[in-house]
Parts: structure tokens; sequence; C-alpha cells
């Protein structure tokens, strides 16, 4: 282990490599089990899933042969080794002076991506370790790296607020759910594209203005989207290796998926005015900006795109939004009022959701060759 | 496994958790090659692992697997796909108001 010896973690090639490093410098860390105990605990409670793995064994990506290989190589490189670590650009945080809602929307940010990033992690692991498909395995251990380096540095900026997460997780009961693997694709692929979109939007609007950065996170959020970019990319060539998964009945699914991810992302945003604020950007329009973005990234594998310029998809999403906040209104009132409000929230938001699906959406001539480069 | 019965089973396990700058992540494994299949719940025993900041800390532990009845398990591959959802990452929790 003394090999490492200086090596800071995040220049760790592998996960098995960063950990070594890291145990070595367990000894330096006593004195922060003081500071821990008067850090505020978040428990993070990733979910854990199992899909079927012998479908995965079988994806045979012959046919991406050429593309692959050069994404996995680009991915071993690791062009983002080293770069989440903080240097001098990353500038002292006020978090004492922090107008108090701005905090609280914030710290559920970093709080809520670092589980993502986690629970990330946490799937993509179990797909390494259960598959026995070499390539597939290789790719899963990659991207289970990356998201294991984004938790940490999500984890970090925690701590700086004074936040501890807590993974003590494994000792509770946890039970195992079941996903079809062309649901972790589409879902993942989704997520991942949108997760640029989401990334890269900010930082562009941030580097033009740069008075709304309240927070250095931001300023690491270009490489960071360039790793769910790559992510992306390893599930657009995966659906590629089998036509049915983007063809058929399966073309209702992606586009339940585009209109439920959309929609998702429409109404938690909007739930976070302060957050949005002090960034200087107007939700309505980091949607649309967001969305654009993703659907035309998406033209690389699916068959449709949602028409999310169609006079009916705003107003939409807007009654979407109204009902749900009704909703989430009418559940704290309780008693039967508050019973038949919920009633009445939930269809409301049902119906919205169904329109919004019923909007015909736009066909898209898939190009033969997947491969994108990241270019917002 | 029976239609409504489930199995207790318990299973040597390493359980790895890394709470540093490099990687924040935590893992199971089970020494004994046991598999894990939709519905079923694990838990591992003794006291919670909690690994200080620039540690990774791997224990040794002992977990109990009760296994979904056949039913149960039937249940989940049919209904689990409804939680899909959860996968997506949207940045923000789904607390309305906070």
């Amino acid at each position: 282990m003394n090999a490492h010896s200086g090596k800071h973690t995040a220049d760790a090639t592998t996960v098995e490599e960063g950990l070594a490093i890291a145990e070595e410098l367990d000894r330096q860390y006593t004195n922060e089990m003081a500071t821990e105990t008067a850090m505020q605990n978040t428990l993070l409670t990733p979910r854990f899933y199992t899909t079927d793995f012998d479908e995965l064994d079988a994806i045979d990506v012959s046919g991406v042969r050429e593309d692959w290989d050069k994404l996995i190589d680009q991915m071993e490189a690791d062009p983002n080794r080293g770069h989440f670590k903080k240097n001098e650009d990353w500038d002292h945080v006020d978090w004492e002076n922090m107008e108090p809602q701005l905090k609280k929307e914030f710290i559920d940010f970093l709080i809520s991506s670092c589980t993502a990033e986690f629970s990330g992690c946490v799937l993509y692991k179990e797909m390494k370790r259960r598959g026995n498909n070499k390539d597939i395995t290789q790719l899963f251990q990659l991207m289970a790296r990356d998201e294991a380096r984004h938790a940490g540095f999500i984890n970090d900026a925690l701590r700086e607020a004074g936040l501890r997460v807590n993974l003590g997780f494994l000792t509770q009961k946890k039970k195992y759910t079941y996903f079809r693997p062309k649901f972790i694709y589409y879902a993942t692929y989704l997520s991942e594209k949108i997760g640029y979109a989401r990334y890269i939007t900010i930082f562009r609007h941030l580097e033009a203005n740069p008075e709304h950065r309240f927070h250095p996170i931001f300023k690491w959020f270009c490489e960071w989207c360039n790793d769910e970019f790559s992510h992306g990319e390893a599930f657009a060539l995966l659906m590629k290796t089998d036509p049915k998964l983007t063809s058929g009945i399966n073309v209702y699914w992606i586009k339940f998926f585009l209109t439920a991810v959309y929609a998702t992302m429409y109404v938690r945003d909007h739930q976070r005015p302060a957050f949005h604020k002090a960034l200087g950007v107007d939700p309505d329009w980091y949607a649309h900006e967001v969305f654009t973005k993703t659907s035309e990234l998406s033209k690389q594998i699916f068959p449709i795109t949602l028409d999310i310029d169609s006079p009916k998809w705003q107003p939409l999403l807007e009654r979407l939004q109204k009902a749900n906040v009704d909703l989430d209104r009418a559940k704290k009132q309780g008693g039967p009022i508050g019973f038949v409000k919920r009633m009445s929230a939930s269809a409301r938001a049902a119906t919205a959701f169904v329109q919004l699906l019923l909007i015909p959406s736009k066909g898209n001539q898939v190009p033969a060759n997947v491969r994108l480069e990241p270019v917002y | 496994m029976g239609w409504l019965t489930k199995d207790i089973e318990r299973a040597p396990c390493t359980v790895e958790v890394s709470h540093c700058f490099e990687s924040l992540h935590a893992h199971v494994r089970f020494n004994n090659g046991a598999v894990i299949y939709p519905g079923d719940e694990v838990k591992v025993h003794g006291p919670e692992i909690m690994a200080p900041f620039g540690e990774v800390v791997r224990e040794d532990r002992e977990a109990t697997i009760v296994r979904a009845s056949k039913l149960e398990q039937l249940w989940t591959r049919l209904t689990g796909d409804f939680e899909i959802m959860e996968l997506c990452e949207f940045s923000f929790s789904e607390e309305v108001t906070l």
C-alpha cells in the first residue's frame, strides 16, 4: 500500500486503488472523530434493486463493437481523475449567513444529489458483481467508480455545511425490488442525459452570470456532467444492440418515460423557488432549455421526441404542478375535508398527466451511428 | 421456497463502507455465494457501521436473508417496475415544501 504514498485519492484509477489509498490515510483522521459527533446526522436511504441478470449477460455488443471499445477506452483513461478534489477555486462558503430558505433548499439539493449518486453506485456495483459478461461488468464497474466519486464530492460539500451522512442503513432491514433490464436502460439513459442537460445549463448560465454562483460546487458541474454524458452514451449503445428495445410496443414505454421524467423534473424544480432565484434562473425557462437539450440528445436512440412546443404542453405542466401543491396541502390538512380535496387533487394530477401523454409525439429517424459528443 | 412460506437463511458477509472524499459507497458481499432474488429482505447483524470521514471500514458480519415466498417474488416482479422513477435523478427530494 505504500506504493500509493503521496497520492490523492481523487487520482486513483479504480475503486480498489482509491480504497487502498484512502485506507492508508485513515490514521490522519482520528481527530476528525471529535468534530463528527457535533455534526448533524443525515441517514442516506438508497434503494436496493435486482434485475434479470441472465438477460444482461446475454447482451452482445459486437454490433456496436467499435463505438463500444472507444467509449470504454475513454472511460478507462479516466480524463476526470483528479478533477473531483477541492483546489483554490473552492471559495469559502458563508453557510452562517445564507438566507435560511435558500440554505434549506440547497441542502435538499445536495442530499438528494448525493443519494442519487449513491443509489446509482449501489445499482451499478450490483450489476457488475452479478454479471458474467465481461463487456457489461467492465462498464458497470467504471460507472460505479464515477458515481461513488461524485457522491464523495457532494458529501464533502455537505460536511462543510455541518451535515454528516450516515451510511448505517446497511444494518437496517432492506428489501430488494425488481426492475426489468429494459426499464433500467430507459430510466437510467434518460436520467444521465437529463442530468447532463441540467448541469450544463446551470454551468453555462453561471459562466455568463458569475454573481449568481452562491456555492463553489457549481464550478465543477462541467466535468461532472461529462461523466453523466458518457454514462448516457453507454446506455444508448446498449439499447442499440437490440432494435426491439426501441420499436413496437416499446415506443410507448419510451414516450411514457420521457413524459414522466420531464413532468417530474418540472414539478420538483418548481418546489424550490429560493434555489432558482439565487441562481437567477427562471424555472420555466430552465425546464424548457433542459427539455430541448435532452430531446435533441435522445434523438440518437429514441424513435420519437415529445412535442414540447405544443401549445398544450406548458399549460398542462402548470396544471400538474398546481394539482401537486394542492395534494400536499390537502394531505397536511387531513380530516374528511382534506380527504375530499386530496381525491380531487389526485384526479386533476392524473388527468393532466394523461393529457400530457396524449399530446402526439414527433417521429425521429434514428441515425445509424449512435455516438455523440458533449457540445452544449 | 413455498408459495406462501418464507425461508430464512443466515449468510456470512463482508461489509465495506467507504466514507472518503474519493469515494462514498457501501456494499455488502455474501461470502457463501448467496444470491438475492426479488422481494428478499436482507439485514446485516451487529451495531451500525459508521466509518469516520476519510476511512474505509471493512467488516465481516453475518446477515439474515428472509427469502420472499413464491407469491411475493412474483408480485415484486410484476409491480417493481412501477417504482422505476426512483432511478431518475432530479436533484431535489419529493417534499413539496421545505
